[in-house]
Formats: C-alpha cells, sequence, structure tokens
C-alpha cells in the first residue's frame, strides 16, 4: 500500500499550520501559498497517473482494515475533481496577491484557503461517511471565515444567513448520518453499499435517499433549497468568490453523484425521478435568476445554479453516457466558473462597480479582456469545440435516449438563457457607451488577468482535447457504474 | 487532413495573422491580403467540378473525437461544391468592395476581416462537414461572427440590439438542431449524415422519426429566417452593407437552405416534410414580399426581399421532396421543383448580392438609404442605375435575366402540384399557385420600388448630405460582375445546367437517379404559351397597376396594428422575461433569512414526507427497546419546558440559563445511559459556554426587540412542529430497521487488544478515528483565526470599501 492518496490533503493542510505561523509577512505568505498549491497540484497528477495505470488506489488510516477504520479512496472521479479543485486554487491564489488587499492577507487569508482546500480534496477522496461530515466542515468553517474576513457591512449580514442555513444542514447530515448507520450499522462507503443492495427493496433505503438529497442539495445549490445562494455568494470579493462558486456547490454535487451511484440506485423510478424533476426546476430558476440581474456578481452566481440543474439532470438520467457527461461537465464548470468569476473580479476592479447599467466601453483599453471573457462565455454556454459542448452534448443525448425529452429539451434552452445572460453581460461592459467616459490611464490588470486567462486557456484545450481526457473520463464512469469495482478495491474481497 | 480540411481551416489561420498584417502593414489596406484568400479557395474548389459533374464524391476524414465518434469529416458532392462556390466567390466580390467601402484609416478594419474569415471558414465546414456534430459547431460559428459583424459599430444601439437578436434567433435553432441531430444519432446510431442518408427508410419507421425532423427543420427554419423566425434578419441590416450582401443574402441565410437540401434523402420520405416546407416557405414568400413593399430603408427592402426569396427557395424543396415520396410518380415534374430551387439559389446570390453593393453605393454617396430623401439620381450614377435595372428586373422575374427562368420554372412546379392529387391535397392545391403569384406582384413592386423611386422622379438635393456622384471604379467591379453573371446565366442558362445544377440536385434526390444515370436539366426560354408564362405576363401587369397607384392602396399597410408584430412580440418577450424573472426572483429573494428557512423546511416536510407515505416507510419495533422509566419522564419534561423557555424569553440573561437546563438535561440523560464520560464531557461543555455567553452578554446592550411580546405565528410553528415529527418518524423507523450487526463489535474486541487502551470512546477518537478528530481539530483552528479576524479587521473603518483595493 502506498500513501500518494493522502498527499492532496496533507500538503494544504501543512501549508496552513505553516502559513498560520507567518502572518506577519505578506511575501512568506505568498511563497508559500504558491509552492504548496503547486505541489498540492503536481501530487494530484501524480495521483491520476497512478489511478490511470493501476486502477483504483485506496488507504486505510491507521492500517485499521475497512471497513472498520477510515479509508481514502483515489478512484478516478475523485482524482480528477481534485486536480482540478488544486489548479483552480493555485491560479485563485496567484490572483489574490493583486486583489485581495494587503489587510486580508495579514489576517489568514491564505491558510485559510489551504485549509478551504483540505476540505474539499478530503470530500472528494473520502470513503467514509462520516469523515465526509467532518471534511464538509472543514470546507463550511474555511468558508464561514473566507465569507466574513474583512468585516465589510454586506460581508457580515450575508455571512450570518450562510453560516446558519450551513449550521442546520450539517445538523441534518449528522441525523442522515446517523440514520444510514442504524439502518447498515457501518460508516465505510463501500461496506454500506454491499449492505444496501442486500436490503435494496426496504422502503426507509428510499428515504434516507430523499433525506441525503437535501443534505447535498443545501450545498450543491439545487432547487428549492438553494436560496441563501445568491445573497451570500455575492458578499465576498472575486477571488474568494471564485473559490466557492467554483468548489464549494461542485462537493456537493459530487456527494449526490456519488451517493446516488453508490447506495441509492436501487430505487431509481422514484429517487431518480424526484432528481430529474429538481433538475429540471433548478435550471428554470436558475435561468430566471440569470436573466433577472443586471449586475456582474448577480448574473454569474445564478449561472451556476443552472450549472448545478444541468449536471443533477445528468445524474438523474443515470446511463454510462449520462454519468459521463456528468462528470466531463462538472469539471468543465469548476474551470470556466473560477475563470469567470475572476474576469468578473478584473471588470469590478476596473469600473469600481458590478452593476451593468454603470459600466460600458471597456474593449478600447482593455481588448484581450474582452475577448477572453467572451470565449469563456461561449464555454459556458457550450459552444464546440469549448468545453461544455461534450458534457451536454452526451447528457442531452442520454436524455433523448432514456426518453426524458423535456429534460433534454429544457437543457438545450438552458443554455439559449446562459447565452443570453452572458452576451448582454459582455455588451453591457465592453460595448455599451459608458455613462461616465472612462479615465484615460489603463489600470493595470496583468497579475489578475494572467491566472484567470490561464484557466478560460484550460477550459479551451479542454474541450478541443476531449479525446485526451476521454479514457479518464470513462475509468471514473466505469466505477460509478459497476459500484462493485469501488467495493472490491476498498474491501479487498 | 487532406486539401479540403485545409481549405476549411485556411480562413481561421489566416484572420490570426490579420491583426499582424493590419499592424505591419497598415499603409495598405488590409483588404488586398485578405482578398488572396477567397480567390485561392474557388481556384481549388473549382477543381472539384469534373468529379461532382459525374455525380462521384470525395469523402476525406480526420479524427477529432473519435471515441464518441466525433470526426471531422468533409464530404464533397454537387450540392457541397455548389454552396463553397458560393462562398468563396461571393466572398471574393464583396472583400473587394468592402476594400472601397471601407475607410483605411476610420475603421477598425482588422476586426472587420477577422470576422469576415472566421464567417468564411465557418460556412465551407458548414457545407462540407458530414458529421453532424462537427456541422453544428461550424453552424454556431457562423451565428456568432454573425453576430460580430452585425455589432461591428458596436457603440449604436441598435447595432447590438440587432446582433443580440440574431444571436438569439439563430443560436435559439441550432440548439434545438443539435437536438434533431442526436435523436437522429441515436435512431441511426451514428453522426454521419451519408450513413444516416443511407438509413433512411429504417429511420421514416422510427417512433423518433417526426421529432427528429421537426428539430432540424427549426434548426433551418431560423438560420434561413423562415416565418415566424425572420425578424431578426432586418435588423441584421445594422451590419456594414458588405456584411449584409454576403452573409445576409447571399450566404450565411441560405445555411438553412443547405441543411433543408442535405436532410432531403433523410427526412423527404415523410409528408409531413412536404407539407411544412412547402407551405412554411410558401407562406413566408408571400409575408415578407408583402411587407417588403412598405419599407422605407432600401436595405430593409432588400431583407425583406431576402426573406421573401428564401422562403421561394425553401417551399421549391418542399414540393420537390414529393419525388422521394411518390415513387411511382413521374419524377421529372418534382425533380423539376428541386432544379428549380437549385438555380434559383444561385440567380438569387448574383442579382441580390449586386442590388446589395448598389444599395451600398447609394448610401456611401448620398449618405442616406430612405427611399422617401432620394430620387433622381439616374444622371449622377448612370452605372448604378444599369445595375440596379439588372438587379431588381431580374428580381421581378422579367426577361431576359435569370430570374425569369427561375421563377418560370416555380410557376411550374406550383402549377403542377393542382395537376396531381397529392396527399389528399385537392381543395388546398390552388392555394399554392395562387399565392405563389400574390407573392411574386408583390415581388415585382418592391423591385421597381427600389428602381424608380431611386432613380427617377425628382432629385431632391436638400434632403440628402452630400452631393450624389458615381461610385469609384474599384467599387463598381464587384457588382458589375455579378450583374453580368445575371444576363449569362439568363442568356445562356445551361452553362449552369450539367456543371452545377444537376450534381447538386442529384445530391437532394439521389434515391430516384439510377445508377450511372443524371438529371435532365435542361432550361429553355420559350415553351410556348404555357400556365406559367401567362402566370409571368398577369405578375407584371397587376405589378405595374398596383405600382403606379401605389398611394392609393398603400394605406393598407397602417391598418396592421403596430403591437401584435412579431417584431413586438420578441421585445415585449424579451422585456417580460427581464421584467418578469426580475419580479418572480425579488418576490422569493426576500433577503430574510427567515424566508428562506420556511422554503427550506417545507421543502424538507414535503419531501420526505411524501416519501414516507408513498413508500409506506415507516416501521415501529420497540422490541429492542428499553422501558420508559420516571427519571427519563421528569428529564424530558425538564427538557421540553427550558425548551419552550427560550422560545417565550424576555431577556438575554433567562434564555441563557434556559440554554444551559437543556444541556444540563441531556447530560443527565447520558448518566441514566450508563455513559458518564459524555456525560462529564456534555457537563463541562455546557458550563464553560453557558459562563461565556454570560460574559459576551454583559457587554451587549439591551434589544428592544426582546422586549417586545412577540407574536405567535401560526405558519411557523406549524413547520417547526412538521420538522420535528417528520425527524421523529424517521428516526423511530430508522431505529426500528437495524438489519445488520454495527461494525462497532469490532471496535469491542480490539479496543484492548489492538489499540492497547481502555476506554473505548477515547480509542475510538485518537484511535480508530483519529483522522476525524484530527480534522475537527483543524476546523476549531479555523474558526479561532476567523473569530480573531473578524474582530480585529474592519475594512470599511478606513472608508476603504472597494473589495479590491
Amino acid at each position: 500500500m502506498i500513501n500518494l492518496p493522502i498527499l492532496p490533503i496533507l500538503l494544504p493542510l501543512v501549508a496552513a499550520v505553516l502559513l498560520m505561523f507567518l502572518s506577519k509577512s505578506v511575501k512568506a505568505q505568498r511563497i508559500v501559498s504558491v509552492i504548496a498549491s503547486a505541489a498540492t497540484v503536481l501530487a494530484a497528477a501524480v495521483v491520476l497517473l497512478k489511478v490511470k495505470a493501476d486502477g483504483i488506489q485506496t488507504i486505510d488510516m491507521g492500517s485499521w482494515p475497512a471497513p472498520f477504520g477510515i479509508t481514502l479512496v483515489s478512484d478516478m472521479l475523485s482524482i480528477l475533481l481534485v486536480l482540478t479543485a488544486s489548479i483552480i486554487t493555485l491560479c485563485v491564489v496567484l490572483y489574490s496577491f493583486g486583489s485581495i488587499g494587503s489587510g486580508r492577507e495579514a489576517f489568514y487569508y491564505y491558510p485559510i484557503v489551504q485549509f478551504l482546500l483540505v476540505g474539499v480534496n478530503g470530500s472528494f477522496t473520502t470513503g467514509d461517511i462520516f469523515n465526509l461530515f467532518v471534511f464538509f466542515e472543514i470546507m463550511l468553517m474555511s468558508s464561514y471565515v473566507l465569507i466574513v474576513i474583512g468585516g465589510t457591512k454586506v460581508q457580515l449580514r450575508e455571512s450570518i444567513k450562510y453560516v446558519l442555513v450551513n449550521v442546520i444542514s450539517s445538523a441534518i447530515f449528522v441525523i442522515a448520518v446517523g440514520f444510514l448507520y442504524s439502518v447498515t450499522g457501518s460508516l465505510n462507503m463501500a461496506h454500506i453499499s454491499t449492505r444496501i443492495s442486500e436490503i435494496s427493496a426496504e422502503p426507509i433505503i428510499t428515504v434516507l435517499a430523499i433525506l441525503f438529497l437535501i443534505v447535498f442539495g443545501l450545498k450543491g445549490g439545487i432547487f428549492p433549497l438553494y436560496f441563501w445562494l445568491p445573497g451570500s455568494y455575492a458578499a465576498p470579493p472575486a477571488p474568494i468568490l471564485a473559490l466557492f462558486g467554483a468548489l464549494l456547490t461542485k462537493v456537493g454535487v459530487y456527494a449526490i453523484l456519488r451517493t446516488y451511484t453508490l447506495f441509492f440506485y436501487h430505487d431509481q423510478p422514484f429517487t431518480h425521478d424526484i432528481l430529474a424533476l429538481l433538475a429540471l426546476l433548478t435550471m428554470v430558476a436558475g435561468s430566471i435568476g440569470a436573466l433577472a440581474y443586471k449586475d456582474v456578481k448577480q448574473i454569474l452566481i445564478y449561472n451556476i445554479i443552472i450549472a448545478v440543474g444541468v449536471l443533477l439532470f445528468g445524474i438523474a438520467v443515470m446511463t454510462e453516457e449520462s454519468i459521463a457527461g456528468t462528470i466531463f461537465y462538472l469539471v468543465h464548470d469548476m474551470i470556466i466558473k473560477a475563470g469567470l468569476f475572476l474576469l468578473g473580479g478584473i471588470m469590478i476592479y476596473i469600473t469600481g462597480t458590478s452593476d451593468l447599467n454603470k459600466m460600458g466601453g471597456l474593449i478600447r483599453q482593455y481588448p484581450a479582456l474582452g475577448w477572453t471573457f467572451l470565449i469563456a462565455s461561449f464555454a459556458l454556454v457550450g459552444i464546440p469545440p469549448l468545453s461544455g459542448f461534450t458534457g451536454k452534448l452526451l447528457i442531452v443525448r442520454a436524455g433523448f435516449e432514456t426518453g426524458e425529452y423535456v429534460g433534454a429539451i429544457v437543457v438545450l434552452l438552458s443554455s439559449l438563457a446562459v447565452l443570453y445572460s452572458v452576451v448582454n453581460l459582455f455588451m453591457d461592459v465592453f460595448w455599451k457607451k459608458p455613462e461616465i467616459p472612462l479615465p484615460e490611464t489603463k489600470k493595470q490588470t496583468a497579475s489578475l488577468f494572467i491566472p484567470a486567462a490561464v484557466l478560460v486557456i484550460l477550459s479551451v484545450l479542454y474541450g478541443v482535447g476531449t479525446e485526451v481526457v476521454y479514457p479518464y473520463v470513462m475509468q471514473a464512469v466505469d466505477t460509478l457504474i459497476h459500484p462493485e469495482i469501488y467495493i472490491d478495491a476498498v474491501l479487498k474481497e | 487532413m487532406s486539401l479540403l480540411h485545409w481549405a476549411v481551416l485556411a480562413p481561421f489561420i489566416m484572420a490570426v495573422f490579420v491583426p499582424v498584417l493590419r499592424k505591419k502593414a497598415a499603409l495598405i489596406h488590409t483588404g488586398w491580403f485578405v482578398l488572396i484568400l477567397p480567390i485561392v479557395l474557388f481556384g481549388t474548389f473549382l477543381q472539384y467540378l469534373p468529379v461532382t459533374m459525374n455525380n462521384n464524391t470525395v469523402m476525406q476524414t480526420a479524427p477529432w473525437i473519435p471515441s464518441l465518434g466525433i470526426d471531422f469529416t468533409v464530404y464533397m458532392d454537387g450540392l457541397s461544391l455548389l454552396f463553397a462556390l458560393l462562398i468563396t466567390g461571393i466572398g471574393a466580390l464583396v472583400v473587394l468592395y468592402s476594400i472601397y467601402y471601407l475607410s483605411k484609416t476610420k475603421e477598425s478594419l482588422h476586426h472587420f476581416y477577422v470576422y469576415l474569415l472566421m464567417f468564411m471558414g465557418a460556412m465551407l465546414g458548414v457545407v462540407l462537414s458530414d458529421n453532424v456534430i462537427t456541422l453544428y459547431m461550424f453552424w454556431e460559428f457562423t451565428s456568432i461572427s454573425s453576430f460580430l459583424l452585425i455589432a461591428y459599430w458596436y457603440d449604436r444601439d441598435r447595432s447590438r440590439y440587432g446582433a443580440l437578436k440574431s444571436m438569439l434567433v439563430t443560436v435559439f435553432g441550432g440548439l434545438i438542431m443539435l437536438g434533431g441531430f442526436l435523436v437522429l444519432s441515436i435512431m441511426g446510431n451514428t453522426f454521419s449524415i451519408r450513413e444516416l442518408a443511407a438509413r433512411a427508410p429504417e429511420l421514416n419507421e422510427h417512433p423518433l422519426f417526426l421529432l427528429a425532423m421537426i428539430l432540424v427543420l427549426l434548426g433551418a427554419f431560423t438560420k434561413s429566417a423562415q416565418f415566424p423566425f425572420y425578424i431578426w434578419l432586418p435588423d441584421a441590416m445594422e451590419a456594414p452593407t458588405p456584411v449584409s450582401a454576403y452573409l445576409h443574402s447571399a450566404t450565411m441565410v441560405k445555411a438553412g437552405i443547405y441543411l433543408v437540401a442535405r436532410f432531403s434523402p433523410i427526412f423527404a420520405f415523410s409528408g409531413y416534410w412536404f407539407w411544412i416546407v412547402g407551405a412554411v416557405g410558401l407562406f413566408t414568400m408571400v409575408w415578407a414580399s408583402f411587407n417588403a413593399v412598405k419599407q422605407t430603408d432600401l436595405k430593409s427592402i432588400l431583407a425583406f426581399s431576402t426573406v421573401s426569396q428564401l422562403g421561394l427557395i425553401m417551399s421549391l424543396l418542399g414540393i420537390g421532396a414529393a419525388s422521394l415520396h411518390f415513387e411511382t410518380l413521374d419524377d421529372n415534374i418534382f425533380t423539376a421543383a428541386v432544379i428549380a430551387a437549385v438555380f434559383h439559389l444561385i440567380n438569387h446570390a448574383t442579382f441580390k448580392g449586386s442590388l446589395f453593393m448598389v444599395v451600398g453605393i447609394i448610401d456611401h454617396e448620398t449618405g442616406t438609404r430612405d427611399i422617401r430623401k432620394l430620387g433622381g439620381l439616374m444622371s449622377f450614377m448612370p452605372i448604378t442605375f444599369t445595375l440596379s435595372v439588372i438587379g431588381a428586373f431580374s428580381m421581378a422575374g422579367l426577361p431576359p435575366f435569370n430570374g425569369f427562368l427561375s421563377k418560370e420554372m416555380f410557376f411550374l412546379s406550383m402549377v403542377q402540384l393542382i395537376e396531381l392529387n397529392l396527399f389528399n391535397i385537392e381543395t388546398w392545391a390552388i392555394l399554392f399557385p395562387v399565392l405563389a403569384w400574390v407573392g411574386s406582384v408583390f415581388t415585382f413592386i418592391y423591385s421597381m420600388i427600389i428602381v424608380f423611386n431611386v432613380f427617377t422622379g425628382k432629385f431632391q438635393p436638400e434632403k440628402i448630405e452630400k452631393k450624389p456622384q458615381e461610385a469609384p471604379i474599384g467599387m463598381l467591379i464587384s457588382p458589375i460582375v455579378l450583374a453580368s453573371l445575371v444576363v449569362v446565366f439568363g442568356l445562356f442558362p445551361n452553362l449552369l445546367s450539367y456543371s452545377l445544377i444537376q450534381p447538386a440536385a442529384a445530391a437532394i434526390v439521389p434515391s430516384i437517379i439510377p445508377a450511372g444515370e443524371q438529371l435532365d436539366v435542361h432550361i429553355s426560354f420559350w415553351h410556348g404559351i404555357t400556365a406559367e408564362l401567362l402566370m409571368t405576363i398577369g405578375v407584371i401587369a397587376a405589378g405595374i397597376l398596383l405600382f403606379k397607384f401605389m398611394p392609393k392602396w398603400g394605406r393598407v399597410y397602417d391598418h396592421f396594428p403596430g403591437k401584435v408584430t412579431l417584431n413586438q412580440f420578441y421585445n415585449s418577450g424579451l422585456y417580460a422575461a427581464e421584467r418578469g424573472s426580475n419580479a418572480i426572483t425579488n418576490a422569493y429573494m426576500t433577503g430574510f433569512i427567515r424566508s428562506y428557512l420556511v422554503y427550506i423546511f417545507t421543502f424538507f416536510i414535503a419531501a420526505l414526507g411524501f416519501t414516507m407515505w408513498a413508500k409506506d416507510a415507516f416501521r415501529y419495533d420497540a422490541s429492542a427497546a428499553a422501558p420508559i422509566g420516571l427519571y427519563e419522564v421528569c428529564l424530558i419534561v425538564v427538557l421540553l419546558a427550558a425548551t419552550l423557555t427560550i422560545l417565550m424569553a424576555k431577556s438575554r440573561l433567562t434564555s441563557i440559563i434556559s440554554l444551559g437546563a437543556v444541556g444540563y438535561t441531556v447530560s443527565l440523560f447520558f448518566v441514566i445511559f450508563r455513559a458518564p464520560d459524555l456525560a462529564l464531557t456534555q457537563l463541562v461543555i455546557e458550563t464553560v459556554s453557558t459562563a461565556l455567553f454570560l460574559l459576551c452578554f454583559y457587554h451587549l446592550p439591551k434589544l428592544s426587540r426582546h422586549e417586545e411580546k412577540r407574536r405567535f405565528q401560526a405558519g411557523n410553528a406549524i413547520i417547526a412542529a412538521g420538522v420535528g415529527v417528520i425527524v421523529t418518524l424517521l428516526g423511530i423507523s430508522a431505529h426500528s430497521s437495524k438489519f445488520f450487526p454495527s461494525i462497532n463489535e469490532y471496535y469491542v474486541e480490539n479496543t484492548y487488544e489492538k489499540a492497547g487502551g481502555e476506554n473505548m470512546v477515547n480509542v475510538i477518537l485518537v484511535d480508530f478515528r483519529g483522522f476525524d478528530t484530527l480534522f475537527e481539530i483543524s476546523v476549531l483552528s479555523v474558526a479561532a483565526l476567523g473569530i480573531y479576524g473578524l474582530i480585529k479587521l474592519r475594512l470599511e473603518k478606513g472608508g476603504e470599501t472597494n473589495e479590491n483595493e
């Protein structure tokens, strides 16, 4: 047994601890943050190749054999998401140098970001349902701090809502884990999976499925549980928003994907139909929200919700093709959302506002920013060959194939809402004549623009190079569609 | 990657170099460099003429995503070649024209040519792709480049409006079309059009056939501006005129026509295809020609005229489909419709292209396109006048121009519909030629308006900005070339018959051509006194009359209320979408956490309650439960009382103490349940937290709200109770459904032996599940950091509100 899969959790943890002691020197914090983030990316890449070559990697913590101890499981899905999350964190850290401000930097911004990554990577990697709760907690606690750090009025107002909703959802999470433990007598996810398949006809399992859907839906921002999200996400500055938008909701989606393929796949006519219905409503509600606002942050935030709906629909359809589409789309959405929020942050930095009515005319002075944003927008819409396309293609096709015509069409039309919202944003910010002429001097944005552009380029490559990514995704799909692969790897039967 | 692949990619590659050229060679108009490419490509494509003339095809594949069956496959047959030649041929002329139209110094030429080249490549991709997914990709590229070109003068509101509108409508169609492609791929298990066509008979039997057809047609209709989707095209006229001539008349809008033609071998067996394509096309033709007459802007007239002509071609393709549906029929009659469609497609590109360029010249030289301001320009601009006569008369269907020939063939196809009683068409059949005739009359009228209202009549110098003069020769070359083609094709139509028309038509209706044979395409001027000739004479007579008496009957247009137009529908629809969604969102996004919790908990109750009810999931099994003793009852009473006190308390002190009471009662439960260590822990925590609360709250001011008597809210009470009930029921059910031995047996056995500890809870915390504990500690340190930062850091205090500092 090798300890590789723990590295993407351990590195940021060590870095976070180290950074706590460096709070006096912003420069040292920056250096350590970048090195740690880059090392995490590297470690994740190594694990990815290892998983590709040798299949699922597991570690039994403390060498207590599964299912009695805590087991970390890096299957392809986990490690793909870990890698994506680590890359995004690296870019956000780089972006933060120029934007987060010395106040936040001195008050533990960097260690908290590393802690957040610990929580995110841990959630993706753990194979233990209670341990998942613990990683959720560390992720949430970090996000509480990030949302409130700086203490501006809007942050204080929104953070109390954010904390309250998430504390409640954590309570429900504990309740859900407790009930599941009562029924199955185990916390190890592979073990739970085998036990559930023995009693799959029991109605309590279906009820628990819905309970877990509520728990993770609150995190993921699905209809009708997302109401807290837009206000809270809009409060913190752009880099934090990028982390939230790209990572936090996706952890919720990941958890639904994992539990609905590993635990709750026995009563699909019930559970997955409800999931499909919620997915459609989520897309519609997100689209409505995206059209409702004339504000950079709000438009992008509601686009998160639309994407969650698309992903959820892919899970609900639950064929090999749709799951492949979901994974393609999940990785895409993490990258492109981070990129878009960072780009949006630059626009806000330049104009000093996020109100579209007050913006305009940026294209003359900032053409690169404008065109990058437009490309990112088209990627978000899912125009081929950009990154959103493959996922949507597979999800829609699977939807048609299983007779979910309405859902498939709604996914397609949601793209239109996405297009309208982001192109409108683009035209208002870049093309429209500004009410107040822009100052002649150009603001320096290179240090902000480069990390954002890297993400957009990555997204473009991800789309064009679908063929390269394809075998990785299919390996991930294989584990999800055939839970016994996962179970065998963990329990080594 | 073959030559054809590079031909598609070349414009994109060229586009990359355009900004460099603009910078490095600023003295030379960038257009001259760009011009080379379409000429070279045109020459390249001409070499395929001998191949397609014998109904042969070329197909080459470059892998892109082979795992998903998505490849960049180019397929060259008569239809593709015809479009490729149009795209590059007209493209070259338009680039040449634009060199004189767009000022080297005033305009940002590199943008213009980058977009234009992107469009050219995308359009070539559309017509040469065999894989529906790459076709879709290029299709969306055309929409995007069209968006960018329409918004070329982006600080004008109208430009942005038109650009957004065209993009929304065409991308909507594109997305729906993608849906159709995916359905097709499910039916035929391939993304290749050629392979799908080979399976056409079995696809026809498939239950999804109609769905796929309608979805694909929506794509075609939006792109080719058919009723009711045409509304974007008139607004697209905000683009520079070369763009209008190229995209919005000669090429991009014909992508829908191409799509219908390309998919005819798959769909045309169906009677629905005939009806939908034929009827929509014909109605569009009449509707748009009727509307064209009332326009006052020359470009608007041409826009509506384009819509109308596209409808005409569309209807011909629909009728031509009947030849596939009825294999017993005399094929010639219906292939005639297809041949007419192809022929008119070429003719329309020539005369409409030249007319757009003429209008561009008028605009350029006089500063206006408003026919109410123009008049008597004939003496100032004789060449332009001649060109407009040729173009407009051809459009009106007058001999000896090419439009006359294809219009005659159009009438013939319509008339023949009556003679053949198809699809139980008897009663409706007469409508086809009648509508076709009416539409042609209006076409005649607006064609005359273009010529006579602008060039004859009274010259009104006071209304126009510039003194009109003939355009420079460079600007005239392109329309002259096109106008010459109008005349040449009119006089010698058979130049095209077997070189371009036959191969293209054969690609649309391949299945009715016996192997090794060709369709009979012979176009001639004189057929004797036939129905179609009489119809043409009727069009001219009625057209002249109506044109003369235009002021008398033109008022009919005033009776169309402005509020019920499709445009109004689009605008108010979009406005309503924004306003409505804003209203909806504001209605539920109250900003109050209370509302959000109400939504969340209501859903919690409803979803879980419904599931438990639907699945009959409630279980009650008390066999493993201990009896409830007096102590427990007492404690529960205390617990409830303390909890209620918190809710009712009017001062902080009372509620904190009650909270402490709740905690202590829970600890007592632990004592009773024989968990002394837990009880101890709980007691310590309760004591510390209560003390801390007291300490903190001592420093807080009194809140007036706490003094008020709080209203009892029934809704909240029901929700609160509901959550409690659901969790309780679920808890009882979960407790009563213990199907497996718990893993805790393992801990019992191994705590002492393997872990070397005596207290099992402690060993679980620090050893078995020590990993959890590690991160719980981290959670606490994060919280500590957060609180420290919260207390110390107040960014707003220094007046600094900019988040980016």
